[in-house]
């Protein structure tokens, strides 16, 4: 009868037993639904945080930098690794296409997270115990985690970001004990970290502006893309990049030009300038760096030979 | 102009059927565009053989989200909306040229923003979350897309009102426009949410605007992508009813039941973005829970309501053409060789049983945590869009092409066993993927082994095993929608032409006979399906919540 009008006296149709009864089941369940998150509340362990900040990008990075800086104690494949107190504060920078820092938390101990990125949205997924929250820019998000299982996990992204969005995967390491330490790698790691040198008045030597740049590649995530290996999927790599003769695209016309000092400055202020062939889908955004750690990243690039 | 349907009887506008059939053409070259880029993404995600570079992966996701999620189904869904306020209501087009404009403006919608994302200019996926940009031309194809479907929307309505001042049906609405009407009231509120968040986002790539909020985005965002799957749950329960008595003869037990279901699909759909908002910053938990569920989630109500009243409508009709043994003669008996009857009891099942009961799981606050943004996602509405709303689409365009198009169905043999294929593939498919999203894979992932990062991540080895049947169901979905596609096209462009009654391989059914007074249950088969479809709900549910139990400590 759905395609003509019901019949007469359709309005005051009794409902049958059975689709009475399987309405009342259903509106149960419905119900129970509601209230059961509600009690997940009161007695589950894990509820969505309700803190959340609004911060621009400019604030929560200088602010998450400050803090790696701070507490930095090593460094694991070019991001820098830290080792927050217990109920620290720890701040959590995702950015294209890197987490930072790595962090080394002990079991059962909580730790407040600010998450934020400083681009696009991301995902933040902890592997393997599959949890997942959503990272905006613009927003600091405060998620309380108490680690209840030692081991490695990976934080993985899965809210796409762009070209190199697979190669997003940073790094948590749950200890039980200090021994375990050892099944990382991350034994001699320091504890605190040494205070920076001193300004001196004199120029600083190249050496000491090489190590300043390292500093600068780990903190400002150069690493995301740049590799100091030779591998090359997103970016040029950066060992035996200086001096080297790179092919490049310039007002849409391929020129070769030598990687010198200029060429750097150049790069990394205007990264769409010259466009390095091969590369030309993954477009380097726009960093902020000072002219003083554009230098010391200059004198980095240098020391890295084949 | 009309012309009286030698089949049914009904009175058919001319201007209208036209409308109908080129609309519906447009939804079968959408649904081709979005599979071919469908079976090129499960090759890519299938590691083993890992077919396209990340670029185009990526490119090809965006395409085949707006393909499959938004062209195909609401140029089908325009061809319904047209199909129920005219033929149905024996009534004319109210604005014929209308309906052309809004035809036009929707095809140069799909046009421009295929070719902006072939072109790659917008590698942005079909939720294009700022600060991601695309090409302002894409933004443009998109809102060219949604105002001509408005327009087509609004002209549903006044078919509405011409049938209404012309009493062309009796005092009350046919349940089939009724819930079409319903689709289509939904569909106004989930445009008014696409204009409002495309219309900005369009002047932000342009330049006009500088910040567009990206927790804002989302939240008005999926007040499109979110409400417009309640359009299609609207239009599909709608066909299920249709089915119903074109098959079997069969009507709702209690048709004020299932008029109150579809309001309810209304009322309690609106913050249905709140689904998509459980793990992010910005919004309380108050706000998650009271706008996912209004305290008791009546809108998941109105469709299990359904899932009594559909099943029960073919059974009670069963029942009263004599097929009244035991619990389920009237299922074995059912005409099955009609390939709209089986389409829809498998969209049926599909819809509830993996797409139902994962939608409620997954969109509740705390369990969230454990699938957002996992392949598990898309698992889910491949269940809802796939099984359910694609298969009866797929079912109904079995009984258009003869009464509509007015052509005979070409291999008639294959449409019999296509919807069982594509159940099956798309069963598999969207079952392995929630299997690998609960293993914590990510979804839109060009490569789960991370290659290039400074890490890797090795997934359970399980995921081997559900990658393969996953690349299998997808396989033999493709297949089943090129078969579908196939018939479809042979038959209305090549098909001998239906002269009357005795040209039509599906049967009509007249109506079920009169049952007898009786007290007791009406469909007790169909009682005993949906207590076995709640053990599964609930031994699901509380799988979810032992999962999550199990998770570290967050609050």
């Amino acid at each position: 009868m759905s395609l003509f009008s019901p019949a007469e006296g359709w309005y005051d149709k009794k409902v049958s037993k059975d689709e009475k009864m399987w309405m009342v089941i259903a509106l149960v369940l419905c119900i129970m639904l509601f209230v059961w998150m509600i009690m997940w509340h009161v007695y589950g362990k894990q509820n969505p945080s309700n803190i959340t900040y609004r911060t621009s990008t400019a604030e929560f990075s200088k602010l998450s930098e400050a803090y790696t800086k701070q507490n930095m104690i090593g460094v694991d494949n070019g991001i820098p690794v830290v080792r927050p107190q217990p109920n620290s504060d720890v701040f959590v920078m995702s950015e294209m296409w890197r987490w930072s820092p790595v962090m080394i938390l002990q079991k059962d101990q909580s730790y407040k997270m600010h998450i934020s990125s400083k681009d696009v949205v991301h995902g933040f997924s902890i592997q393997p115990v599959n949890m997942n929250f959503q990272v905006y820019p613009q927003y600091d998000y405060v998620l309380e985690f108490k680690p209840t299982e030692a081991g490695e996990y990976k934080v993985i992204c899965n809210e796409f970001c762009g070209i190199g969005h697979h190669t997003m995967i940073g790094k948590i390491v749950v200890i039980g004990n200090e021994e375990d330490l050892k099944l990382y790698g991350y034994e001699n790691f320091k504890k605190a970290p040494d205070p920076l040198p001193e300004k001196k008045n004199e120029p600083l030597t190249e050496t000491e502006m090489a190590l300043l740049g390292e500093q600068v590649y780990t903190l400002k995530g150069c690493g995301a893309c740049h590799k100091t290996d030779g591998s090359s999927q997103i970016a040029p790599a950066w060992n035996g990049l200086f001096g080297k003769e790179e092919e490049v695209i310039e007002n849409g016309k391929k020129t070769s030009v030598v990687v010198d000092e200029a060429y750097i400055r150049e790069s990394i202020k205007n990264p769409q300038q010259k466009i390095t062939v091969g590369f030309e889908n993954t477009p380097m955004p726009v960093f902020p760096v000072t002219d003083e750690e554009i230098e010391q990243l200059i004198a980095y690039i240098k020391t890295l030979k084949n | 102009m009309f012309r009286t349907c030698d089949i049914t009887g009904f009175k058919v506008d001319l201007q209208s059927e036209k409308l109908i059939r080129y609309n519906a053409v447009f939804a079968v070259i959408s649904l081709l565009l979005a599979v071919t880029a469908a079976i090129l993404l499960v090759f890519t995600r299938y590691q083993p053989v890992h077919l396209l570079g990340a670029e185009w992966y990526y490119r090809l996701v965006t395409f085949h989200g707006l393909n499959a999620l938004i062209f195909w189904i609401i140029f089908f869904e325009i061809a319904g909306l047209y199909f129920g306020s005219t033929v149905v209501l024996n009534t004319r087009f109210c604005a014929p040229r209308l309906g052309w404009i809004a035809f036009a403006l929707m095809v140069a919608g799909l046009v421009l923003s295929n070719i902006i994302i072939l072109m790659g200019k917008a590698d942005v996926m079909l939720t294009s979350y700022t600060p991601l940009k695309a090409h302002p031309l894409y933004y443009l194809g998109i809102i060219l897309f949604a105002v001509g479907a408005l327009l087509a929307v609004i002209l549903f309505f006044g078919n509405l009102m011409i049938a209404r001042r012309e009493k062309a049906y009796g005092d009350t609405m046919p349940l089939f426009t009724y819930g079409l009407t319903t689709a289509a009231i939904i569909a106004v509120i989930t445009l008014a949410s696409g204009a409002l968040i495309y219309i900005p986002t369009f002047l932000w790539s342009l330049g006009l605007i500088s910040n567009i909020d990206p927790a804002m985005y989302k939240l008005i965002w999926w007040g499109l992508g979110h409400s417009s799957q309640q359009i299609n749950v609207a239009a599909m329960v709608s066909i299920w009813y249709m089915v119903s008595f074109l098959a079997v003869g069969g009507t709702s037990i209690n048709e004020r039941v299932s008029r109150t279901a579809f309001v309810l699909y209304i009322l309690f759909i609106c913050l249905a973005s709140a689904h998509h908002l459980l793990t992010d910053p910005g919004v309380s938990s108050a706000w998650k829970v009271w706008n996912t569920s209004y305290a008791m989630y009546l809108a998941v109500l109105a469709s299990m309501i359904h899932a009594f009243a559909v099943p029960s409508s073919f059974e009670s009709a069963q029942r009263r053409w004599g097929y009244n043994k035991g619990l389920f003669q009237w299922l074995s008996k059912a005409p099955w060789g009609n390939p709209a009857f089986s389409s829809i009891i498998l969209a049926i099942i599909g819809f509830g049983f993996i797409g139902g009961t994962t939608g409620v799981i997954f969109g509740m606050e705390q369990t969230n945590i454990i699938v957002h943004n996992t392949i598990a996602i898309p698992g889910h509405f491949k269940g809802t869009v796939v099984i359910g709303t694609t298969l009866t689409f797929m079912g109904i365009t079995y009984y258009l092409i003869p009464l509509i198009f007015r052509r005979k169905i070409v291999g008639f043999g294959w449409a019999k066993w296509q919807p069982w294929m594509f159940f099956v593939g798309i069963a598999l498919l969207s079952i392995s993927m929630i299997v690998l999203g609960q293993m914590g894979v990510p979804r839109r992932h060009w490569d789960s082994t991370f290659s290039g990062g400074p890490f890797t991540y090795n997934f359970n080895p399980a995921v081997d095993f559900f990658w393969a049947l996953m690349m299998l169901g997808g396989t033999l979905a493709f297949l089943s929608t090129l078969v579908w596609i196939l018939i479809v096209v042979i038959s209305v462009f090549f098909g001998p032409k239906v002269n009357g009654p005795e040209d039509m391989q599906l049967a009509i059914s007249p109506l079920a006979p009169q049952a007898k007074a009786h007290k007791g249950f009406e469909a007790p088969g169909t009682l005993v399906l949906t207590i076995i479809f709640l053990l599964v709900f609930l031994a699901l549910f509380f799988l979810n919540w032992k999962w999550l139990a199990a998770t570290w400590n967050v609050n």
